[in-house]
């Protein structure tokens, strides 16, 4: 019996995010602001988070620049960013198309990286390479964190993930491991609606299932738990000595969090992720997830085919 | 295995190629994109044995496909399938929403695809969302008893400033054709047929398209309603459906996440019945985004194996068509 390793405050109520009501995650917002937002993340800090899992929505660089400066940030607490913001680039696709928004991207990047795309060769044979992008993009990103902060682990949005697996591209999820490993000595780590698909297709594609974070749902009505909750609870036992933090635990606020406890207590997980929109909501749910004694079964090496 | 083509490799196009690859016994084996841009970048993640080709001629001809899917800009949407038509190949389509950029190509859509043996499906998933069909199955069964009037709305932030890409240019774009036709969709299958509308539209941002429109309509059955569509509203993460249905005897609000029906007198003690998605069994082989896409998706496949006709025909998306059509000449003017 061991407590969560993992207990994290998500940013959905931060950003507009609910899964139970768009109209609902609009009002909320109405309430924030980034001085709310921060006591929220204090309150769940002060009551047993361990760290914060935010998408790099615009918002959150203006919290997390808070966070640093009220000192949240070189405590004990650990920011687990995801990349990238898909949400954004959506809107920026339908209002200057897939080359606009290339564009777009490039000019984010900093003077310094521009320069480095040019030395590297012509703009477009980079342009034209998403692997080479992508990099760019999460260095860049990874860059405008805090330097105090302590980084849990990075991880890649569920688009890119689930993308990655349907169409195979094994590359993408190599390379992006390889990446924050090597260039930011932190966790890489996955954000996936389709877990059991996830965890097959490290083993087809031989990719080493160690050392990194999954993110997925888990909850008791089986909610984005894809293809099936029996089978996202059966592929548990087959990550190695990988992190699985679970999602969407209360199903998007449909059920209460005794249920949500009772369920993901007894699950081979290292912890869960919340969302939570006020103080108070802060100190019930991470006071109640502090204290579950997860039962996480031994953990064992998967076969490795050298 | 079924061979799948892909025509146009924007988002929906990935989309439907993700869901595509994710079901058994389905492969995307060929891609059809004109930009060589993308090309060159797809080349670099997609699987090896996956062709490419410039133009939807060569696919069909050097590629024994089961089924296209077709997302590219609204207007190469009828030209693709009279492509596909005349190689007298009978291969299913599928083509993203709308199905054309006016009536009187939906009409030549359908007409050009009676030829052509397989399933014609356009990609209105709201009809595939559980939280849609239980709305229409309540209406269906009576639960507000004759629907009287309803508002309904589709707004978005998707354009807060003037935009560059073919959805604001005349013929492929404005609110009308991009946003407002799954709302469209879903008010046609709830109430029936338009017997006349009176309509305003107005550009806020674009130079050549419109922004907003306010419709009022009059079914055959006698009801009446209000359709208001925006894509510059600020606040809204992503678009969302609203409908309010009032009935003799009760009311119903529909939202994408949710049914609520509201109590009326004889039901004054009552609570108002929300039914949320999680109520519904919505798992699917692979989630992308809503698991209605899978369904729809799914769907067109089952079609294709039962030789059935599906919901969303072609027939039934060029009614989408023509009413578009009879708002914007209502409004023409407005602008």
């Amino acid at each position: 019996m061991t407590l969560f390793e993992n207990i994290l405050i998500g940013d959905n109520a931060f950003i507009g995010v609910s899964h139970l009501s768009n109209a609902r995650a609009r009002q909320t917002l109405q309430r924030l602001n980034v001085e709310k937002i921060v006591e929220v993340i204090r309150a769940a800090s002060s009551n047993g988070a361990t760290g914060y899992s935010f998408t790099v929505h615009p918002t959150n660089s203006q919290i997390l620049a808070k966070l640093d400066s009220s000192g949240v940030l070189a405590q004990d607490f650990s920011l687990y960013p995801i990349l990238p913001y898909a949400a954004g680039y959506v809107r920026t696709m339908n209002e200057k198309g897939l080359l606009g928004t290339l564009g777009e991207l490039l000019n984010q990047v900093s003077m310094v990286d521009r320069a480095k795309l040019l030395v590297r060769g012509a703009a477009t044979s980079v342009a034209e390479d998403p692997i080479g992008l992508m990099k760019i993009y999460l260095d860049y990103e990874i860059s405008r964190i805090p330097k105090r902060a302590k980084i849990g682990g990075v991880l890649l949005h569920e688009v890119i993930t689930d993308l990655a697996l349907s169409y195979r591209a094994s590359n993408i999820v190599q390379s992006f491991i390889e990446n924050i490993r090597n260039k930011w000595h932190a966790t890489p780590g996955f954000v996936t609606r389709n877990f059991s698909r996830f965890v097959d297709f490290f083993e087809q594609m031989k990719l080493p299932f160690a050392d990194l974070i999954v993110m997925t749902p888990f909850n008791r009505i089986g909610f984005q738990m894809t293809p099936s909750k029996q089978s996202c609870e059966a592929s548990l036992s087959r990550v190695g000595n990988s992190k699985v933090i679970a999602m969407s635990i209360l199903a998007g606020g449909y059920l209460n969090l005794d249920e949500a406890a009772e369920y993901i207590r007894p699950l081979n997980l290292s912890g869960a992720v919340v969302g939570v929109s006020s103080v108070e909501h802060a100190r019930q749910v991470f006071t109640k997830l502090r204290t579950i004694e997860g039962q996480r079964s031994k953990r064992t090496n998967l076969p490795q085919d050298d | 295995m079924r061979k799948i083509g892909l025509v146009g490799l924007g988002k929906m196009g990935v989309l439907h190629g993700a869901i595509v690859n994710a079901l058994p016994d389905c492969r995307v084996s060929a891609v059809c994109e004109r930009e060589k841009f993308i090309v060159n970048m797809a080349k670099k993640v997609l699987p090896n044995d996956v062709s490419y080709y410039g133009d939807c001629a060569s696919m069909i001809e050097n590629e024994a496909l089961d089924a296209i899917f077709i997302a590219t800009s609204i207007r190469q949407h009828v030209p693709i399938i009279v492509e596909i038509t005349n190689a007298q190949r009978d291969i299913s389509l599928f083509v993203e929403k709308p199905l054309a950029e006016s009536a009187d190509s939906a009409r030549l859509a359908c007409e050009t695809a009676a030829n052509l043996h397989g399933v014609h499906m356009v990609g209105f998933q709201k009809r595939y969302s559980p939280i849609y069909r239980h709305a229409k199955k309540l209406i269906d069964e009576g639960a507000i008893g004759k629907p009287l009037y309803f508002t309904a709305h589709s707004y978005s932030s998707d354009l807060l400033r003037e935009g560059k890409s073919w959805r604001t240019k005349k013929g492929t774009g404005g609110v009308l054709l991009d946003l407002a036709p799954h709302l469209i969709d879903l008010i046609l299958w709830f109430f029936g047929d338009v017997k006349s509308v009176s309509a305003i539209t107005r550009s806020l941002y674009s130079r050549e398209v419109e922004d907003l429109a306010n419709a009022s309509l009059v079914f055959e059955s006698g009801l009446t309603g209000q359709m208001n569509t925006c894509w510059s509203i600020r606040g809204y993460r992503v678009p969302e459906i609203s409908i309010e249905i009032y009935g003799d005897k009760g009311n119903m609000l529909v939202e994408d996440d949710m049914v609520k029906l509201e109590p009326t007198e004889s039901t004054v003690n009552q609570e108002p019945q929300v039914v949320y998605k999680q109520t519904f069994d919505t798992q699917v082989p692979f989630l992308m985004d809503q698991p209605e896409y899978t369904q729809e998706d799914m769907t067109f496949f089952d079609c294709i194996n039962r030789g059935s006709k599906p919901a969303t025909s072609f027939s039934e998306a060029a009614k989408v068509n023509v009413l578009i059509d009879r708002i914007k000449e209502t409004a023409s003017g407005t602008i």
